[in-house]
């Protein structure tokens, strides 16, 4: 039995079922809901089913059609990829069962599709071993994100989502100039192979700064984050939940696997380091300030996307000599976020779909009329803050002790900043929700099941906090950064 | 020079015009236009690299990769129109607008 | 390829030449119908710089997607949005610039991007095989005699399986937006309706052809596809429309074709040969034409109904 366990094709199953489901979904879309629900339960058992496999036999590797690199692609997965893995399948989980509910009949055919066809490009970027087969699944994921997030209609998701589209092909094509560019030095696009063959020459500084350019725009990095607020902010709440949570980290995972594996010979330098930090730092900040000046919620929260995805930048300097302990700091702030950040997006959708506004002055008494989503809103709170029990707090906490060895006092006092202002903007809200506002709102119920997804998303960023050790070891397989090692 | 440079370079300059169209037109169909270009040329990089075999016929992976991206770019292409038209169905204008204020 | 002859320099300088001319006046010019058909002129002119390069498969997919359908695309979008914005906008089709002395920083950062690559590219070795040793020492238990269908169709197989996926989210994306389909004209004049009588059954044959050759020949699939695409788009302009009873799950059917006989062949090859897409050699030629038939089929569904634009209406409710 367990024989049959391990030799069973989990990770295979990641791509096709998804794509099967999204397939099935088209042809039948009357079943779209509970086709779309049996298939994201189906990849989360199979994430299980890897994690399985891999603490059993390490690293997994697929040579697809029997050809192994450099003449075909390969999957390839190590405890990094798992952990992008095992983030989209519980964020799939939790916002599938919420877009069950959210959805009508007709917007239904169009989301379920569209998410699943995500979903697979999401579980073949993080399995991919190959960087053109990555611009690939860039190319799908993109697509299908640019199609949800125009779902909610409207000057606003329209326009998001043309600005979302436009910034997510210019950033496709400086990563596909960098693929020429290394396919013709280094004649090949398999990332272990080029780990392999990469030097410090032109062609490979080249290439690091247009896949760098392009990859740093797809992560909505400061100062090239202007798509994000918009796209994010207008596209129906279970949309945002994805795009902020999943699909903006996709771009992060691949920057930071080119880092490690590819580009290394360069990084050694501490130019390029020194300005992914600043400009980590910057985002930080610029995207605390911005979300506490937000009238809205949604776009509150997507400036705090723009926030957050800054803390995972100052990794990149710290790293150097932090070794692991920066990266592990970065992963988990980079999980916690996903499910932190997704509970935020729905319980605004709630909110949305409970007074038909999602006006910050206008919460009107929240904590009453919809406790749990206010449980989910807070718990989620506490992780961005950075508060303890929380896997936002873990991850805060190793940053803080890596940039404290290497006394580097900016960074810290960044970090700081970024957690108060945080704080300040969550209170902001949740002082909102507990009072009563001048005008009240005709109030639509809101179905339960979308309350509890947001609040099992919540509770799960705050579980993090008590998980670090199993899961910074899951993260070890394979040794991603180089160096074994767990955290504090 | 051989004809794979010259193409090549030829490959970079149409990179190069095309982010200047791109970031200068604020007409949408302007910008759809300038990113296919752009992938064109791209394409051209790709592909001149690979005439580099000297007598033997031209290494065909660029090759098979640039056919994926030319229909990659019409996919991407066919969406952003879609989206354009509805943006003008709403808003009266094929530009991006203004970001929402509050 | 070998340095250049005299006239093959004075060509290929020409045609560099020329590409550049031609984007440039297709990017900046004012009027906007112009510039739609100047990035066609343009898409030709690609056409031709593959053929110097002995790139024929990318010089057929350029031509029929690239300039083609592209093309189509293009115009039949500024048809409906000079429809939208008909009210005295001609301003709209002028080259709005947004900054204006921001002009000169962005074209230098374009001037630098440019010296640097191209630096780059001149710093690259004037030899390189890349992987065409590996395409040639494993084209024989590929199935397929021609390179290029043996990359796209055996060795990496799998990346064409997500770019059918990712042609068919587009057409999604496209119905989700919703809209009107293009609109059912008055009757085709006589030239059009000649033309399409004639045309359609020869692209048809011509994309069999395609098919067929791709084995051990130029063609294939993607080029194949495009043909029939074409011929699609042909009988759309034509004012013709299928039954309203083949709008819906036939339709959804053959859009899906491709893209699950790719996935449905996949999964059967791991569990036979237990890996991915491993095709066995002795059968490859005849399993990679049939994957390559189904493709065909919704590559070419797939682009006439991205020409289309809005969802075809069955006769049943609407789903």
């Amino acid at each position: 039995m367990d024989v049959v366990f391990t030799e069973f094709p989990w990770g295979v199953m990641l791509i096709l079922l998804p794509l099967v489901g999204g397939m099935i979904c088209l042809l039948w879309p009357r079943r779209g809901r509970t086709l779309g629900l049996v298939t994201v339960f189906a990849v989360a058992l199979s994430v299980v089913g890897v994690a399985w496999q891999m603490l059993d036999t390490g690293i997994y590797r697929h040579a697809v059609g029997g050809w192994g690199a450099p003449l075909g692609i390969d999957l390839y997965a190590d405890g990094l990829s798992l952990l992008m893995l095992a983030a989209s399948a519980l964020v799939g989980l939790g916002v599938s069962v919420y877009s069950a509910a959210y959805f009508g009949r007709e917007d239904g055919t169009r989301f379920w599709p569209l998410w699943l066809f995500l979903l697979a490009a999401l579980n073949a970027l993080f399995l991919s071993g190959d960087i053109f087969n990555v611009y690939v699944t860039f190319e799908l994921m993109g697509l299908a994100a640019v199609a949800l997030v125009a779902l909610a209609g409207g000057q606003n998701a329209l326009g998001g989502a043309m600005r979302y589209l436009l910034a997510a092909l210019l950033g496709s094509l400086a990563y596909l100039l960098g693929i020429a560019l290394l396919y013709h030095g280094f004649g090949t696009v398999d990332i272990a192979l080029l780990a392999d063959r990469v030097d410090a020459s032109p062609v490979a500084w080249a290439a690091l700064g247009l896949m760098g350019a392009g990859l740093l725009l797809k992560t909505a990095v400061f100062p090239l984050h202007f798509w994000l607020p918009p796209a994010h902010a207008s596209a129906p709440a279970p949309v945002s939940a994805l795009l902020s949570a999943l699909v903006v980290k996709a771009s992060f995972y691949i920057l930071l696997r080119l880092w490690l594996e590819v580009f290394e010979p360069l990084v050694g330098s501490d130019a390029v380091s020194t300005l992914l930090g600043l400009l980590g730092a910057m985002a930080v900040l610029w995207g605390s300030v911005q979300a506490l000046r937000q009238s809205r919620l949604k776009l509150l929260i997507a400036y705090s996307t723009v926030a957050q995805i800054g803390y995972l930048f100052l990794a990149f300097p710290l790293a150097a000599a932090a070794g692991a302990t920066a990266w592990y700091a970065a992963l988990y702030l980079a999980l916690s976020h996903a499910l932190a950040k997704a509970a935020m997006f729905l319980a605004a959708g709630n909110l949305l779909h409970f007074g038909g506004h999602d006006r910050i002055a206008g919460l009107d008494r929240v904590v009453q009329r919809l406790p749990l989503t206010a449980a989910a809103f807070a718990l989620a709170g506490v992780s961005i803050m950075g508060l303890p029990p929380s896997g936002g707090f873990i991850g805060k906490w190793l940053m803080l002790e890596a940039a404290l060895g290497q006394e580097r006092w900016d960074l810290v006092a960044v970090m700081i900043a970024g957690g108060l202002l945080a704080a300040a903007y969550i209170f902001k809200v949740l002082g909102y929700a507990f009072t009563q506002a001048d005008v009240t709102h005709e109030s639509r119920a809101v179905p339960v099941s979308m309350e509890w997804a947001a609040l099992l998303l919540a509770l799960g960023a705050v579980l993090l906090g008590f998980l670090a050790v199993p899961v910074l070891s899951l993260v070890g397989i394979g040794e991603p950064f180089g160096v074994s090692g767990v955290g504090p | 020079m051989s004809t794979s440079l010259l193409y090549a370079l030829v490959g970079i300059g149409l990179f190069s015009l095309s982010l200047y169209g791109l970031i200068v037109h604020s007409h949408l169909l302007r910008k759809i236009l300038a990113l296919n270009i752009m992938g064109s040329g791209i394409f051209l990089v790709l592909v001149a690299l690979a005439g580099r075999t000297g007598e033997a016929p031209p290494d065909a992976v660029p090759h098979a990769m640039v056919i994926t991206g030319i229909v990659v770019a019409v996919s991407a292409t066919a969406l952003a129109l879609t989206l354009m038209l509805k943006l003008a169905a709403e808003t009266g204008r094929a530009e991006l607008p203004d970001e929402g204020r509050e | 390829m070998e340095a250049l002859t005299l006239l093959g320099w004075m060509f290929d300088g020409l045609l560099g030449l020329g590409l550049l001319w031609v984007a440039w006046r297709a990017l900046t010019s004012p009027d906007l119908f112009r510039a739609i058909v100047l990035f066609i002129a343009f898409g030709l002119l690609m056409a031709l710089a593959w053929v110097r390069l002995e790139a024929p498969d990318v010089a057929l997919a350029e031509a029929a997607i690239g300039a083609g359908l592209t093309g189509a695309l293009l115009l039949a979008a500024f048809a409906k949005l000079s429809s939208i914005t008909a009210s005295g906008d001609e301003k709209q089709a002028d080259s709005a610039r947004i900054y204006s002395h921001q002009l000169y920083w962005i074209a230098a950062v374009a001037l630098l991007v440019a010296a640097g690559l191209g630096y780059v590219i001149l710093s690259l070795p004037p030899y390189a095989a890349g992987l065409s040793v590996e395409v040639a020492a494993n084209l024989q238990t590929s199935g397929v005699s021609h390179p290029v269908t043996a990359v796209l169709l055996n060795f990496r197989g799998y990346d064409t399986l997500l770019e059918m996926v990712v042609l068919l989210v587009a057409l999604l994306g496209v119905w989700s937006l919703g809209g009107p389909a293009i609109g059912r004209g008055s009757a085709p004049g006589p030239v059009l309706d000649m033309m399409a009588r004639v045309l359609v059954p020869l692209l048809i044959m011509v994309a069999a052809y395609l098919l067929w050759v791709g084995a051990h020949a130029p063609g294939g699939a993607f080029q194949a596809g495009a043909v029939l695409g074409a011929a699609g788009v042909l009988l759309l302009l034509a004012d013709w429309r299928p039954r309203a009873g083949l709008m819906g799950w036939p339709l959804r059917l053959m859009l899906v074709a491709g893209p699950a006989a790719f996935v449905v062949m996949a999964a059967l090859l791991y569990m036979v040969e237990g890996r991915l897409l491993a095709f066995p050699p002795a059968q490859a030629g005849m399993l990679i034409l049939m994957l390559e038939t189904a493709a065909t089929v919704s590559i070419g569904v797939t682009l006439a109904a991205l020409f289309l634009g809005g969802r075809p209406q069955s006769d049943k409710e609407h789903t």
